[in-house]
This record gives structure tokens, C-alpha cells and sequence, in this order.
């Protein structure tokens, strides 16, 4: 019996845990990027604050986009509801609602990350230092992930933690995939940049799928190709079309999925229907827009459907 | 470097552990042998482990301080406090008979008023209660129990007495802590545990669920029994989740739940409403139902007071239970033990006055400056004043208000609550403390096995509360050496 309360609770705790590990990983993989470019190269640390969609929130508080700034208010900010520290910092608030939920060890591990966080975070970080906790945070999430999906009953609190992970994942593979929006939205010719294959790589690296990349698909970097591979794969599990399919089987289990299922499927066609290779940039980038549109209307009928009482039927 | 236990100070108080000649009681003996043997180095890294442990089990308690809410770790010694199992026996015996009393009490006060009849109880007490629950009148909960969990304090004095200093019948709480403790104990020191035979404590949240499982009004083999929280911001929250866990219970919110046109209360899940048959509250009277208590609360549910009258579901603690906890109550119950069930009380109160008769106030007045003065309905050692130790201004304060509202006041002799070694940098100190064991009741009745020892770190301090400063022992009942 899931309480409507504990389910949303759990769905926004495992967003924000997914959250918090994206952030970590497409920040390393920048870095590593940022390094191999030669200098006045088209892009920089902005890259990150635009393909996340905190451009603004930053500039409203901070005078300079340089490294040291950005980071802080990705990291450690909690003035910024989104940097890693916040996003860690809700999942524990939210987590400390599930504690008959959860496995009583999940808490211990979502407690300790968050303790960790707080204290490595709070202050600024070397180049190296940064690097290394959040690797570091990166395999405390997985570790956790792996406890929940082995010592937690795969029932309906288990359905809705997944909702939640893949909605989230899926949300940053796809604006992960438009960061040549968040770069040289401008220009239409984009694939004699040398910079830009350096690009894509460090895209595959955030999303750990270069590896499986170069065995499934080439190991060039085109990217026509990359976006291809990171919506269209069926096998990478973070790829768009493998979260639909997550998110599909997720509902598939729960009570009076209709209303969610039938978006999801819109949003299924969408991705079958798109031709990238014939696309110019400027398009794929609305394409893109209008994938995370079906996203939000998804996340929004989850949350009418399950979370907000006053759709339920009564079955007396 | 070890712990020297021959310089532990000894004879001015009724120690737990060391008699008055500086030798260890028997039942102590393997535990301060083992503790005396370890380095202090080792002492103090395994205490360290286990704060750290704390931290990450997140054992916590919320105190409201300057407009925040500070989550603070759950203070710890990690020397226990250790009583014989013979002795055990005998408080496990009175604390039964006095929830008895005071449950057959709760229920006349309700019903038939035999006791004010009788001129046992005074009427002008029950008037001026601010517990006693109108709505609540002509109520027959199953069993006849009203104060299903109750915390009972007890305390030891220099004569070596163990007294009840109060009983907690709203919603005690602490008994996670006493769970916790044993848990750190075993984690860190396993090996004290094979020199000792030491009674296991965990049996608490199956008798809950069993007490709470058998107020069910449906009969079915697993009724849904929810715990009520106020949320993450209550003192306690950290129990809630902890206890609804290990019973297997659904830890609710006010607004998880709604009653129906059909009296029953259901909760609101992800397939529907779901009925509710037992419903364990942490949450005050006022706050339960806005339809009956206050208007204003958006803590409770409304439509439940009704529900529970119609007989369509169990609440634990009755509304309405905590007119028997009272400090001036109090003062009765030795008398409400004779009346009820005639006998005499196993475990006695500390000798109290009531500032409500003229008598005991002009005494009160009179000797504020040895006296304990403690107003009738706060909890967690709030609006107390330790007369010996306060000022005169405050005394005087005290004085005032005694005079204005009487009934709200009662005394006693500032007692010399016994004392046991605790961790202090540098070795072993004497520290205060007290005893809150748990009983339940409904079909039957279970009393935990020793309770939560509370300790005041500060050296001399008799207030023990956690969220004063205190901290916390582990509690031993031991079987007696041979």
C-alpha cells in the first residue's frame, strides 16, 4: 500500500539523485574537454550553465562566467536549488519521509552522501580535488543504486524511484544532446570544427557511452551519428529511447497508467519520426525543445494521476 | 593509560554501579572490569566510532531553537546503566499496577465518575483540568485502556528507593533511543555482551504492534495500522519513521488521511482509498481533529474523533487520556491504586504538595528554596524551577504565579537522584540520571525490558531532558550473579 505523499516523495528523491550524479558526470567531462582546447576556442565553462538551463539563475547572482564561479554555483551553491549539494540535501529530506520504505541501510548511504557533500563542497575546490569527489560522488550513487534495485522489493515504491530516474536521466541526455545549441546555435555548418568532435567525446564521456559507442556504432565522432546513438540506442541505458522504454515498463506495472502511458507514446513517435542527417542544426534544436516539452507534460500527468489526490477515484 | 576506578568519588550519592564503600555491586562487576581493562585511548576511539555511527544512522532529535529547527545527533555514554533482574521484576510489577489504575481511572472519569462520587477525586480538580476531553465523554475504548503506550519516569533517591516522578500518558516518546542504544552497544563492545547475561530489549515493536494490532475494530488477520506524525519537523520524527518501520506500519500526515461519509478513515494511496483500522498518534489532543479540538490545526484530520466514536477505528493514544497525566493527578495516584484495585502501591511517588490546598502552599511558599516547583501540564522539564538553584527573582516569579493559578502548581523535595559513572575527558565521572521505562496496553500488557536511562552530562545537573543537555545510557537488566 504506497501512500500518494510517500510515492511522490520517493519520485523526487531519486530525481534529485540523478540530478546530482548528471551534474557530476557532465562537469568532470568538461573539464576533461576544456583542457584539450586550443586557446579562443568557441565555447567554454558557460557551455555547462546553458546546456543545464541555469544560465540565467547564474547571472542573476554572479557578475562573471569564469570556472571558479560557475563551479561554485553548480556545486556547492545552495542558494542554487540545482547545483549538486542541493540536489543531494533534498534527496535526504525526502528520503527521511521514506525510512519504512526504503531498505534502513538506503538512508545511512543517502545520509553519509549528503554529510560527505557538505563538507567536501562547502568550500572551493582544486582542479584535482574537484575531480576526485565527484568521481567520488558519482560511485556513492551507484552504490546506492545498486542496494535499491538488489535489497528493496522491486513494488510499487520501487516503480515510481525508476519513474523518477529515468524522467530526470532522460531530461539530461536530451539537453546534453543539444549543447551544439548551447554552443554555436548561430551557425549552420558545424562539422569542420575541430573543437566540436573534441566536443562530442566529452559528451559520450559525460553520459559514460563512449566506450559503447565506439563498439556499437564507429569510432568516429560525427555528430549526426552521436545524436543518433544517444536517442535511437536501445541497448545504452542512457540513451532516450532506452528511458522510454524504462519509463513505459515502470507504468506498465502501476494502477491507471492510461493517462501517462498514452503521453509517453507521443512522445515515442516523435523520436521514430525525427530524420537528424537531413536536419540543420537550428531544427534539430526545436525538435529537441519539443522532446523536453513532452517530458514536462509527462512528469506533470504522473504527478495529477498519482501524486495530487483529487484525480483518484475513490473505490468504495 | 587505563580508567582507575578506586579514585571514582563515592558516598555522597546513591550510585547505580559503585556502593558506598567504592566496591562495584556484583551486577556491574564484568561490565566495569571489562571497561577498566581497556586503554582510555581505545575508550575514547570506540566512542568515537559510535558518534560517528550516530551521525550516519541518522539518530537524531530536532530542537527548536532562536526560529530554527537544529537536527542534533543523539547524545550518548557509553557506559550502561545496570540494574539486577530481581529488582527488575519487582518495578516491571508496579509499573503494571499503575497503568492498570490509571487506565481504570481515565475510563470512570469518562463514564460513571465513581471516583468523584467517592470522594477519592475531587470534582474541583476534574473542572479545572485542562486535559479532561468533553468529546471524549461516554467513550469505551477496546479493553477498557485508554493510555495504550505510556513512558513512566522513575527515579532513585539517597535512601536507594526507586519513585515514580511522572507518568506520560500524551505521547511519550524516547523508546527509539532506547532501541538505538542497545544497537550501539552490541555494534561496539560486542564482546561485554558474552561476559554478562544481559536481557535482550528488541521485543518493544512487536508487543506495539501486537497491542496495537489487537484494537483493530475489523477483524482481519493483518489490519492496516498507520502511524500519525505531525512531519519532519517534530522533535521525534526520527521515532516515528523508526517505529512504523520496524512494525510494519504506514507512517501517515494528516493530510494523508480523510474520513468518509461512512465514518471510517481511509488513506489516501496511489490506488485509491485504502481503510485505516488503528491509528497510532503522535500527535497532541488539540491538533487531532479540527472538527472537535482546534479549529486551526492542520496537523490532524478532520472527521476523526468522529470515526473513532462510531467504533471504525482505534486510536492509540485515546483522545482524552492525558487527563490522567497531570502533575496534581498525580499526587493522586497512590489513592486511585487502593480504590481501584486495593492494594498497595509497589513503587511509591515522591511525597509532593498540592498548591491548590492551602495547607501545602503556605508550605510552598514558605520553602521555595528547597523545593522543586512544577507546573501541572508542560512536558520535557519546561516552566520547572529547581528552587535550591535558582535565584531569588525567580523564586519570587515563582511565587507569583502559584499565587495566581494554584491548581497548576504542585512541589516536591529536590531529591538527590542517584548517580552512575559516565565517560568525562579524563576517566569516569558520578552524573545524575533517571529511568523512563514503557508499558503498553490493550489486550495484555508488556513493560520493556529496563527503559531509557537519561543522564545529566553536566557535572552536579539534575535536568536530564535531551533537549536540555542531557545525554543517554544504555539500560542493562541483568540476571543476578549467583
Amino acid at each position: 500500500m504506497m501512500l500518494a505523499r510517500t510515492a511522490e516523495n520517493i519520485y523526487w528523491m531519486n530525481r534529485y539523485l540523478e540530478r546530482a550524479e548528471n551534474m557530476a558526470r557532465l562537469i568532470n567531462a568538461v573539464s576533461h574537454v576544456l583542457l584539450d582546447l586550443p586557446r579562443g576556442a568557441s565555447f567554454g565553462w558557460d557551455v555547462l550553465i546553458k546546456v543545464v538551463g541555469l544560465d540565467e539563475a547564474f547571472h542573476r547572482t554572479y557578475a562573471e562566467a569564469n570556472e571558479e564561479n560557475i563551479l561554485r554555483f553548480l556545486v556547492g551553491d545552495t542558494n542554487n536549488a540545482g547545483s549538486i549539494l542541493s540536489c543531494v540535501e533534498r534527496a535526504r529530506e525526502n528520503s527521511r519521509t521514506l525510512r519504512e520504505v526504503l531498505p534502513s541501510l538506503a538512508w545511512e548511504r543517502i545520509n553519509a552522501m549528503f554529510l560527505t557533500a557538505r563538507h567536501e563542497f562547502s568550500s572551493a575546490l582544486s582542479a584535482t580535488a574537484r575531480y576526485q569527489a565527484l568521481a567520488a560522488l558519482i560511485s556513492r550513487r551507484q552504490a546506492l543504486s545498486g542496494l535499491l534495485s538488489e535489497c528493496m522489493s522491486h513494488d510499487a515504491a520501487y516503480r515510481f524511484l525508476t519513474l523518477g530516474g529515468y524522467i530526470e536521466r532522460m531530461d539530461m541526455t536530451t539537453r546534453i544532446v543539444d549543447i551544439n545549441a548551447a554552443v554555436l546555435m548561430p551557425r549552420h555548418q558545424v562539422s569542420d570544427d575541430p573543437a566540436l568532435d573534441l566536443l562530442w567525446m566529452g559528451v559520450l564521456t559525460s553520459l559514460n557511452a563512449n566506450q559503447m559507442y565506439r563498439r556499437h556504432v564507429s569510432v568516429h565522432m560525427r555528430s549526426s551519428e552521436v545524436i543518433e546513438f544517444l536517442l535511437r540506442d536501445m541497448r545504452f541505458p542512457r540513451t532516450v529511447a532506452y528511458c522510454l522504454s524504462k519509463i513505459e515498463s515502470s507504468l506498465a506495472q502501476l494502477p491507471h497508467h492510461e493517462a501517462p502511458l498514452k503521453l509517453l507514446r507521443m512522445a515515442q513517435r516523435r523520436i521514430d519520426q525525427m530524420r537528424f542527417e537531413s536536419l540543420p542544426p537550428p531544427l534539430r534544436h526545436e525538435y529537441l525543445e519539443a522532446m523536453q516539452t513532452d517530458l514536462i507534460a509527462l512528469d506533470e500527468c504522473v504527478a495529477s494521476e498519482y501524486f495530487r489526490f483529487e484525480n483518484i477515484e475513490s473505490e468504495l | 593509560m587505563k580508567i582507575d576506578i578506586g579514585s571514582y568519588p563515592h558516598g555522597s550519592f546513591y550510585d547505580e554501579l559503585i556502593d558506598q564503600t567504592g566496591k562495584t555491586r556484583p551486577v556491574a562487576k564484568p561490565m566495569i572490569d571489562y571497561l577498566t581493562n581497556l586503554d582510555l585511548h581505545e575508550i575514547n576511539s570506540r566512542k568515537a566510532a559510535i558518534d560517528a555511527e550516530i551521525l550516519n544512522m541518522g539518530i537524531t532529535f530536532t530542537v527548536y531553537s532562536e526560529g530554527e529547527n537544529i537536527d542534533r545527533a543523539w547524545p550518548f555514554d557509553i557506559v550502561p546503566r545496570v540494574m539486577a533482574a530481581s529488582e527488575w521484576r519487582h518495578v516491571e510489577r508496579g509499573l503494571k499496577q499503575r497503568l492498570s489504575a490509571l487506565n481504570l481511572f481515565i475510563d470512570d472519569l469518562y463514564n460513571d465518575q465513581r471516583v468523584v462520587r467517592d470522594g477519592v477525586f475531587p470534582a474541583e480538580i476534574l473542572e479545572g483540568s485542562k486535559n479532561f476531553r468533553r468529546q471524549c465523554v461516554g467513550m469505551k475504548p477496546p479493553f477498557g485502556a485508554w493510555a495504550n503506550i505510556c513512558g513512566t519516569d522513575l527515579v532513585r533517591d539517597a535512601d536507594g528507593i526507586l519513585y515514580v516522578l511522572e507518568d506520560n500518558l500524551r505521547v511519550p516518546s524516547g523508546v527509539s533511543y532506547m532501541l538505538a542504544n542497545r544497537q550501539l552497544m552490541k555494534r561496539m563492545f560486542p564482546e561485554i555482551f558474552t561476559a554478562s547475561s544481559i536481557q535482550a530489549v528488541d521485543n518493544y515493536t512487536t508487543n506495539l504492534y501486537e497491542t496495537l494490532a489487537a484494537m483493530s475494530p475489523r477483524q482481519v488477520s493483518r489490519p492496516v495500522i498507520a502511524l500519525l506524525t505531525p512531519g519532519i519537523y517534530n522533535s521525534a520524527y526520527y521515532e516515528h519513521g523508526y517505529l512504523a518501520q520496524q512494525m510494519g506500519a504506514v507512517l501517515v500526515e494528516g493530510r494523508d488521511l480523510v474520513v468518509e461519509k461512512d465514518d471510517c478513515v481511509y488513506m489516501k494511496t496511489v490506488n485509491g482509498l485504502r481503510q485505516v483500522d488503528v491509528i497510532y498518534r503522535r500527535i497532541d489532543d488539540d491538533y487531532l481533529d479540527p472538527e472537535v479540538f482546534r479549529a486551526d490545526s492542520t496537523l490532524g484530520v478532520p472527521g476523526l474523533i468522529r470515526s473513532w466514536r462510531a467504533g471504525k477505528v482505534g486510536i492509540a493514544n485515546a483522545p482524552g487520556a492525558g487527563v490522567a497525566d497531570d502533575k496534581v493527578v498525580y499526587t493522586f495516584v497512590p489513592k486511585l491504586i487502593h480504590y481501584y484495585l486495593d492494594q498497595d502501591p509497589i513503587i511509591p511517588n515522591v511525597p509532593s504538595y498540592l498548591c491548590m490546598n492551602e495547607e501545602d502552599r503556605k508550605y510552598v511558599l514558605a520553602n521555595l528554596d528547597k523545593l522543586v516547583v512544577k507546573p501541572a501540564n508542560e512536558s520535557g522539564g519546561y516552566g520547572i524551577l529547581i528552587g535550591p538553584r535558582a535565584t531569588q527573582a525567580e523564586r519570587d516569579a515563582c511565587a507569583e504565579q502559584i499565587k495566581a493559578d494554584p491548581r497548576n502548581f504542585m512541589a516536591q523535595p529536590t531529591l538527590n537522584l542517584s548517580t552512575a559513572p559516565t565517560l568525562v575527558s579524563g576517566g569516569l565521572a558520578p552524573r545524575h540520571l533517571d529511568l523512563r521505562p514503557f508499558i503498553l496496553q490493550s489486550n495484555k500488557m508488556h513493560v520493556t525490558t529496563g527503559g531509557l536511562t537519561r543522564v545529566a552530562l553536566r557535572e552536579g545537573s539534575l535536568v536530564v531532558n535531551s533537549s536540555q543537555g542531557g545525554s543517554s545510557k544504555d539500560t542493562w537488566i541483568v540476571e543476578d550473579p549467583a
